[in-house]
């Protein structure tokens, strides 16, 4: 399905994003980069599939695949759970939403993390999944451009990053970038537009804000975890949250999605994040004040699937990508000690592992109280 | 009536003792010989009692089978015909509300009058259908189902309500997740109860048709007949042997009546089960394949919509597609041939069904390009093919089939009721018929009798 917009990019494999124009420049980025995914531990290598088989249904083992952009907070999850529930293992994998979903539908992981929730197709088909909240998270825009200060923050907004991504954008001192960035002189270079070619959560996110905020985007392409990207010269397409900074970093005039949970790596990398701008028009970055503000809105409204999207709200000071994390599963698990399993461990992650030592490492922010009461409903489903 | 204590018959011949009388003598060894043998008197009040009992036994009995088709059958029209359509019904008209809902809001966040009246037509037309159903609900089964539709109806319309707010102050992502839910509402709880009810509805018709036009009933009637006329005559020869009297007028006229019972019991029901046969086989049954074909046609559409929805590029309803189509027709097998095939030639049925037929072809076609485009995350291109109004679109060839569709069933639907109605008229008065004449025949076989009886006196 990608593959039909990928046609005319230059595909790169993870050994061929050297750029000689990188110079030094990629080899400090790289190496910061290198410190910190060692820090954060191996992972799983895009498209390896979690493990062969069907899921163990040992109710002392769990397993966990899919986004990437929820991996660095679900690995850290696993290794409290265990302090808290002896001799219990949730064995985390970073892939992608799409495998995830995929995973927990075919039963060859117990838990699925997904930046999107489930498509109607998916509930259709596969009704015994569920998704659920497990935190809140939000989605930044990063950028590589030379000269500009990591304190000095780019504006883009969704009409914008779609002109950059459609190729009607095609350089940084384009009079519409410009136009919205007085406050800085941007660099006269080409710009990189990167996107995932997986089925992805942050590309769910990302094409959402674009259609939002660009009527042309939303009738030629739309949004989705997988959609038929433009192909202006010279874009790349990733694989996995991770290989999308790489990329970044690589390319000087990049600009492209990610998790806030990459952040922190992103910003080591020298990469920029830019100030993304609302309905309301303003704009603002992804901090505990302006997601707590955009995702007011909507709790509320948050149905009993809690199946809602949050993009582009009304909060004049809110941020305008922000979205559950969802983990999907099924109501129907092989056996009942692995449903207990789950529950426990899912209804965990909603209240301890909520708390700020761990969500704020990686950027996110806790569930509302209404939420966690709704995700409590929906764990109570879970059985044999 | 062997073993004879000899009396006098008054007016008759004396009978002689005959092998019998010598049989009695025979010995002790024979228990019958030790019952105490009735006088003639009693024995005319046994017959007497026998024929008036198995009379009416013959009229209870023909008189409640006949009730029990005449029953069936006008259960068959006034109940199970209608409840099994407005089961259909109302699952159409849940699959079509949601189709035109979720099309109309992506495409304009301010749908057009059109749109909107349809879904609000469709979901009073799926509330009206309910509320029948619940009432007509006769121990079928479908309380579950039911009470699953009656609970998810207002949720339903409670999430479109909620996304066209959502739409209206410029939130259309959200409108959207609230379209989705919604559609997972109707496509996960709704329509799998409206199609169990529909189910159930079509079971129920079933039986009741089988129960109007079974023949075991009949036959154990007619059974019931031959042993009642086998004991008249068997009374009327006895009555016969004992008095000089060739016929007795009263077991003469029970006889007759008995005749004509039969033949009127036996007639009506061969006149009524063949009305109700064309019924079913030019009526029911057709109309059973059109609704399965509606129903295949609308799941078709609602598939399309979803997957306009899903944005995702990895949900496939393309298989779905090609199973259903094929289902649905037309094509060896399928539900639109098989109703084509029932209908009476140059009946308005047998036009809306071929008019069907050449619909789908085309509108299949067009669905393919749905999925294609699907598969290429195409979403644009493919919402505008599912939900947009052009005559390439899909929904255009759907709104055609779907109309050929209810023509077709309701054509079907008046023929069935012509005939079944006229086959339940001729089976409303049989009961009557048969009782009445069985309480003439036993007064006949009573006067028979105490006429005998009186010249003992």
């Amino acid at each position: 399905m990608a593959g039909n917009g990928q046609r005319g990019l230059r595909l790169r494999g993870p050994g061929r994003r050297r750029s000689a124009r990188a110079g030094i420049r990629w080899l400090a980025a790289a190496g910061a980069l290198a410190v910190l995914t060692a820090a954060c531990g191996a992972v799983t290598q895009p498209g390896q599939p979690t493990r062969p088989g069907p899921a163990s249904g040992r109710a002392n083992a769990l397993t966990e695949t899919g986004s990437s952009l929820l991996y660095p907070l679900m690995r850290t999850w696993a290794a409290g759970y265990a302090k808290q529930a002896a001799g219990l293992t949730v064995t985390t994998a970073s892939t992608s939403s799409g495998a995830g979903i995929a995973a927990a539908s075919a039963g060859t992981a117990d838990i699925g993390a997904s930046d999107a929730y489930l498509s109607s197709g998916d509930v259709v088909k596969k009704p015994a999944l569920r998704n659920i909240p497990l935190a809140v998270s939000a989605q930044t825009v990063v950028y590589n451009l030379p000269g500009i200060s990591a304190a000095d923050h780019v504006r883009l907004d969704g009409a914008v990053l779609a002109g950059i991504y459609d190729g009607s954008i095609t350089r940084w001192d384009d009079p519409a970038i410009s136009a919205i960035n007085p406050h800085l002189t941007l660099p006269a270079i080409k710009i990189v537009p990167v996107h995932r070619y997986d089925s992805s959560g942050d590309t769910f996110l990302f094409t959402s804000y674009l259609s939002t905020q660009d009527a042309g985007w939303n009738g030629k392409v739309g949004y989705g975890t997988i959609v038929s990207w433009p192909t202006p010269a010279g874009a790349l397409q990733e694989k996995g949250s991770l290989d999308m900074l790489h990329a970044c970093a690589a390319h000087p005039g990049c600009v492209a999605y990610n998790g806030i949970s990459y952040l922190a790596q992103a910003r080591a990398g020298g990469l920029g994040e830019a100030e993304l701008g609302n309905a309301a028009g303003q704009y603002s970055l992804p901090d505990a004040a302006t997601i707590q503000a955009a995702i007011g809105s909507f709790v509320s409204l948050t149905p009993a699937s809690e199946t809602i999207s949050m993009i582009d709200g009304p909060a004049a000071a809110g941020y305008p990508i922000v979205n559950y994390e969802y983990a999907v599963v099924s109501v129907k698990q092989p056996d009942a000690a692995t449903a207990s399993a789950i529950r426990a461990f899912l209804r965990w992650v909603i209240t301890g592992g909520n708390q700020a030592s761990y969500v704020d490492a990686v950027g996110f922010q806790p569930l509302p109280a209404t939420l966690v009461t709704l995700g409590q409903q929906q764990i109570q489903e879970i059985g044999a | 009536m062997t073993a004879v204590t000899a009396g006098h018959r008054p007016g008759g011949h004396a009978r002689p003792a005959g092998a019998a009388g010598q049989q009695a003598s025979a010995g002790p060894a024979r228990p019958r010989r030790d019952r105490p043998a009735l006088a003639t008197p009693a024995r005319l009040r046994v017959l007497l009692a026998g024929l008036v009992l198995l009379s009416l036994a013959w009229g209870g009995f023909g008189g409640w089978v006949a009730s029990v088709h005449s029953s069936a059958a006008d259960q068959l029209v006034a109940a199970d015909e209608r409840l099994s359509l407005d089961a259909q019904m109302m699952y159409q008209a849940i699959a079509d509300a949601d189709a035109t809902m979720t099309a109309a809001l992506l495409t304009s966040s301010q749908p057009s009058l059109k749109p909107l009246q349809r879904y609000q037509r469709d979901m009073v037309t799926a509330a009206t259908a309910l509320s029948r159903l619940r009432a007509g609900d006769g121990g079928h089964g479908a309380d579950a189902s039911l009470t699953a539709l009656s609970g998810g109806l207002p949720e339903y319309a409670g999430d479109i309500a909620q996304a066209r707010t959502e739409y209206a102050m410029g939130y259309p992502l959200t409108g959207g997740s609230f379209v989705q839910v919604a559609s997972e509402e109707a496509h996960t709880v709704l329509l799998p109860a409206a199609s169990a009810v529909f189910t159930r509805e079509n079971d129920a018709r079933q039986a009741a048709s089988s129960q109007a036009t079974g023949l075991p009933l009949m036959i154990a009637a007619l059974a019931v007949a031959i042993v009642t006329g086998y004991v008249l005559l068997r009374a009327q020869q006895w009555l016969t042997r004992r008095t000089n009297r060739v016929l007795s007028p009263g077991l003469v006229l029970a006889s007759l009546l008995l005749v004509i019972s039969v033949i009127w019991l036996a007639a009506g029901f061969l006149a009524a089960r063949s009305d109700l046969d064309g019924g079913i086989a030019h009526g029911s049954g057709p109309e059973q394949n059109l609704a399965l074909a509606s129903i295949g046609v609308q799941q078709i559409r609602g598939d399309a919509v979803l997957n306009v929805i899903s944005r995702s590029g990895s949900a496939s309803f393309a298989d779905d597609f090609q199973a259903t189509s094929k289902q649905v027709g037309p094509g060896p097998g399928s539900w639109l041939s098989a109703a084509a095939g029932a209908q009476r030639s140059g009946g308005s049925g047998a036009a809306a069904v071929a008019a069907a037929e050449r619909e789908a072809a085309a509108w299949y076609t067009a669905n393919q390009g749905v999925y294609s485009l699907g598969s290429k995350a195409a979403y644009a291109a493919e919402q505008q093919l599912v939900v947009g109004t052009s005559a390439a679109g899909t929904a255009a060839g759907y709104n055609a089939l779907e109309a050929d569709l209810s023509r077709a069933i309701a054509a079907d639907q008046a023929a069935f009721e012509s005939a079944a109605s006229a086959g339940a008229h001729v089976l409303d008065p049989l009961a009557g018929v048969v009782i009445a004449a069985s309480i003439l025949m036993a007064a006949g076989c009573a006067w028979a009798v105490t006429r005998r009886l009186a010249e003992y006196r």
